[in-house]
């Protein structure tokens, strides 16, 4: 089955994940701009980290067969701090142009704190500015609270609610966010978040509609093939391959499409992989032999 | 001043790509910030999406000076367009700090159109150590905006310089035909490089690369 990982930070892991995502059938990618984990010092290492998900990462995403596509924005963490916060909002006009950036992302709240309303008020305005669907981060601490405030939030923006997907849902947000109209992502966590088991119940209790699911996999205890472990799951359950189909690729397309920038190809498929596309020390391919695959 | 890259993409667009354009379009008496600009420039594939050059563009670029014009599309022509006019209003003596700025902040697809503009901008020579820093790029796209199918590398470049570049194009299988005046800039030195590559790769028991007999024999003709 083909499948739709739409948040996952590829720029934290190694060729071997590309390579085990590629077999276990994942075709397309959406990398959000997020928090590395260690705080920033300059406004730059901001543009550096945007050009490589609009560049670097993108190739290296293509010579696995996947599709690589990103969402930028100012993460919620990022925006208390005063030395980088008002000069990556300068920033974000040029990277939201760019052509693989499919929406605005991930933004939202951490601590709830004013700084964070302010800046997630502003790239609300930017998406609407830009016409682009909107990816939101809700907390870990108070999530619930943090999720109800995010949707008021939404509505005061005035953007279109089938416009933007709020992530990282729970047995305890899920009723809420799919109420507003907003779509419903579901982070696939060792430990935390979100488990494959407790997934297939959710979609079975409240059906497939605007609802997606993701590894959000990053630097952390993370697993990047919880899409099709997820798979798995949803099958032991009982769930029809047209529901599971829906959840974890029409749905993401669906809902990225709306940028009219999520180009997949003319059919879809997975690209075509060539990777005598590299070479030497540089290379991601570090003496083995090249596999050249066509278009599917 | 006319310019055949702007001449082209103006007849080519209406709608909202030409409203686009209008406000996008850099004036030639005012400068235009590189933010503005760099917004603009990474804009033009969303925003000329669905516009065709025609047979009459490809012949109008060739005879232009461009090299395998049948592979432009709408996006690169309307990025050289904008990188020409926006530096009408730009000191010449800045010209060089300014494109390299966008090309620095490009994607993939900016910085091989950047790459592909260098021999239409005024005062070409500037621009050397851009388009010799641009050949240690990894992506491939990047790379064979500089080494195929462009005239300033054999225009520019010092000898030591392009023999990487065309080493390094056979290295990443980018085929050497397409390295515009290869057979005009080969060299003993050239022919010796690739002589002694083919020389590690069979004793490393992997194939040798046809584009190494290929250079050998330009130095030989
Ligand atoms: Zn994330």
């Amino acid at each position: 089955m083909k499948m739709f990982d739409h948040h996952i930070h590829m720029t934290s892991r190694t060729t071997t994940d590309y390579q085990n995502m590629a077999d276990a059938g994942i075709v397309a990618i959406i990398e959000p701009a997020f928090w590395l984990g260690q705080p920033r010092t300059h406004v730059g290492s901001f543009e550096d980290y945007f050009l490589s998900l609009v560049g670097w990462e993108r190739f290296r995403a293509r010579q696995f067969g996947i599709h690589h596509f990103c969402t930028i924005g100012l993460n919620p963490k990022e925006t208390n701090n005063p030395d980088v916060a008002d000069g990556v909002m300068e920033l974000l006009p040029i990277y939201l142009e760019k052509e693989s950036c499919v929406g605005v992302g991930e933004i939202g709240f951490d601590d709830q704190t004013p700084e964070e309303t302010r800046l997630f008020e502003a790239q609300m305005q930017l998406a609407v500015d830009f016409d682009l669907p909107v990816l939101i981060h809700t907390p870990h601490r108070d999530k619930k609270a943090g999720t109800i405030r995010t949707i008021d939030l939404v509505k005061a923006s005035g953007i279109e609610p089938g416009r933007v997907l709020i992530d990282h849902n729970n047995e305890e947000t899920l009723a809420a966010t799919l109420d507003s109209g907003c779509w419903a992502g579901h982070s696939i966590y060792p430990h935390t978040k979100m488990d494959e088991g407790r997934m297939a119940a959710l979609v079975q209790q409240y059906g497939t509609e605007r609802i997606t699911i993701n590894s959000a996999a990053d630097w952390g205890v993370s697993d990047p093939l919880k899409v099709p472990k997820t798979v798995t799951a949803m099958r032991e359950a009982g769930i029809s391959e047209g529901d599971i189909k829906t959840v974890v690729w029409d749905n993401p397309v669906a809902f990225f499409g709306q940028s009219g920038r999520l180009d997949l190809g003319d059919d879809g498929g997975r690209p075509s992989i060539d990777q005598s596309q590299l070479w030497e020390g540089n290379s991601v391919l570090r003496g083995q032999e090249a596999v050249i695959e066509p278009a599917e | 001043m006319s310019n055949p890259f702007a001449d082209i993409v103006w007849a080519r667009i209406d709608g909202p790509a030409k409203s686009w354009l209008d406000r996008a379009w850099p004036s030639a008496e005012e400068a235009q910030t590189s933010v503005r600009f760099r917004a603009s420039f990474a804009g033009v594939t969303r925003r000329l999406r669905g516009v065709e050059v025609t047979g009459d563009d490809i012949a109008s670029l060739t005879d232009a000076g461009v090299i395998g014009a049948a592979d432009w599309r709408i996006d690169r022509v309307a990025r050289v367009a904008l990188l020409s006019q926006v530096l009408v209003a730009v000191s010449f003596e800045e010209h060089a700090a300014f494109v390299r700025q966008v090309y620095l902040r490009g994607d993939y697809k900016e910085q091989a159109a950047v790459l592909a503009s260098l021999s239409f901008l005024p005062g070409p020579e500037r621009y050397l150590d851009l388009a010799i820093d641009a050949c240690r790029t990894n992506v491939l796209d990047v790379f064979e905006g500089i080494a195929c199918d462009n005239a300033y590398p054999a225009a520019h470049f010092p000898e030591a310089n392009f023999n990487q570049m065309v080493l390094k194009a056979i290295f990443m299988e980018v085929s050497v035909g397409r390295v515009a005046g290869l057979a005009q800039r080969a060299t003993a030195e050239l022919s010796r490089m690739a002589t002694d590559f083919g020389d590690e790769r069979r004793a490393a028991g992997r194939s040798v690369p046809d584009d190494v007999a290929l250079i050998v024999g330009l130095d030989a003709a």
